[in-house]
């Protein structure tokens, strides 16, 4: 039977020359049994000890802040790639935002007439307001009232020139027909077409178109 | 990502006890150097600098240890690292002080040439073969002698 003092050999053996042994054969040695293990540990302070008296030497720091550098750099440029990505994705979203905010308006303005004016028009024309957005921005189409009640129409038209709309009669607010309205004319061209139709008497006063 | 300014105080205050220290737990110049870069990048990531004192130490200390365990156990053997549990005991500081005892230990009751082999394998990793040369003693017996001087340190280490 082996003594513990063979069993320190065969580790200071293995210690001198680890290649020759296989991962298991190591642990097997190192682990054979506590004094073995103990020896080992015993050897791995002594080393740390020595370790630490001769890691009193001088360490270049400044070679070293230059190794960090060097690492941080492509870091740095990879942070302000992502910044500048980042930047240009809250630039489209934005854009994207705006965009889809710009549609809607247009899609919201032009669906409340297109719903009810274009009943029978196989060719809708449509409208964005002036006063939502700029003349530069968009050209406003005439928008085609047919088959609308003429208090309809005269309430959307009246309010596109900021005036007010008085009916006489009532069988008037009532009348339909067909009427293309270019908002780009002004109030009197709408109230001089208005009076093309016979069964119409338009005037206006002070801001206010009368329908007698 | 940290202030540069800030990163490079840090760095120069702190630099030099790091990589004492991951010298000293990794037995590895190369290997040190890696594990006090490594933590200066994840310092150098965060937006505010560590606060708790020793915060870096410790960082060394868990980096080190992490290191140790993924290594194999001949790169272990071969630099004389600790194994299992002990790995954790060792590096986090609760073996320092004996360590300390037993290289007083070694110089102030080891007799020649115990003494002159143990510094020799321990602080100068030279084989046995190799001590036995410079000695010009017999290999057997430098074992034998190196044997007893661990022996002898944790029979006095055990009291």
């Amino acid at each position: 039977m082996e003594t513990t003092k063979e069993h320190i050999l065969r580790l200071l053996e293995m210690l001198d020359n680890p290649e020759a042994y296989t991962e298991q054969e190591i642990e097997d040695i190192i682990n054979h049994d506590d004094d073995t293990r103990e020896a080992y540990n015993l050897m791995v302070e002594a080393k740390r000890s020595s370790r630490r008296r001769k890691a009193d030497a001088a360490v270049d720091v400044d070679g070293a802040w230059q190794r960090l550098e060097q690492q941080l750099q492509p870091r740095h440029q990879n942070l302000r790639r992502m910044k500048i990505a980042a930047s240009f994705i809250g630039v489209l979203f934005v854009s994207g935002i705006a965009f889809a905010a710009i549609q809607l308006i247009r899609h919201t303005q032009q669906w409340s007439p297109k719903t009810e004016v274009v009943v029978n028009d196989a060719t809708p024309i449509n409208v964005a307001p002036t006063d939502t957005l700029g003349n530069d921005t968009l050209v406003v189409q005439p928008v085609v009232y047919d088959n609308i009640p003429l208090k309809k129409m005269l309430a959307e038209i009246a309010a596109h020139y900021d005036a007010k709309v008085t009916f006489q009669s009532d069988e008037a607010r009532e009348l339909r027909f067909r009427f293309v309205w270019n908002p780009q004319q002004g109030i009197d061209q709408v109230v001089s077409d208005l009076n093309q139709f016979n069964c119409l008497k338009v005037t206006l006063k002070d801001n206010v178109i009368i329908v007698e | 990502m940290l202030d540069k300014r800030i990163l490079e105080k840090l760095f120069r205050q702190n630099y030099s006890e790091m990589i004492h220290l991951a010298r000293v737990l990794l037995g590895d110049d190369a290997e040190a150097e890696d594990v006090v870069q490594d933590i200066f990048l994840r310092v150098a990531e965060a937006d505010l600098p560590p606060r708790k004192e020793g915060y870096l130490l410790t960082a060394v200390r868990n980096a080190c240890l992490n290191r140790i365990r993924q290594m194999q156990v001949r790169e272990k053997v071969k630099n004389l690292l600790p194994m299992g549990a002990e790995a954790d005991l060792q590096l986090r500081g609760a073996t320092e002080e004996r360590a300390d005892d037993i290289s007083a230990y070694v110089d102030e009751h080891l007799q020649e040439p115990h003494r002159s082999i143990f510094h020799l394998r321990f602080d100068d990793d030279l084989t046995i073969a190799e001590i036995a040369r410079r000695l010009h003693l017999n290999p057997n017996t430098t074992y034998k002698y190196l044997a007893q001087s661990i022996q002898q340190i944790r029979t006095h280490f055990k009291r």
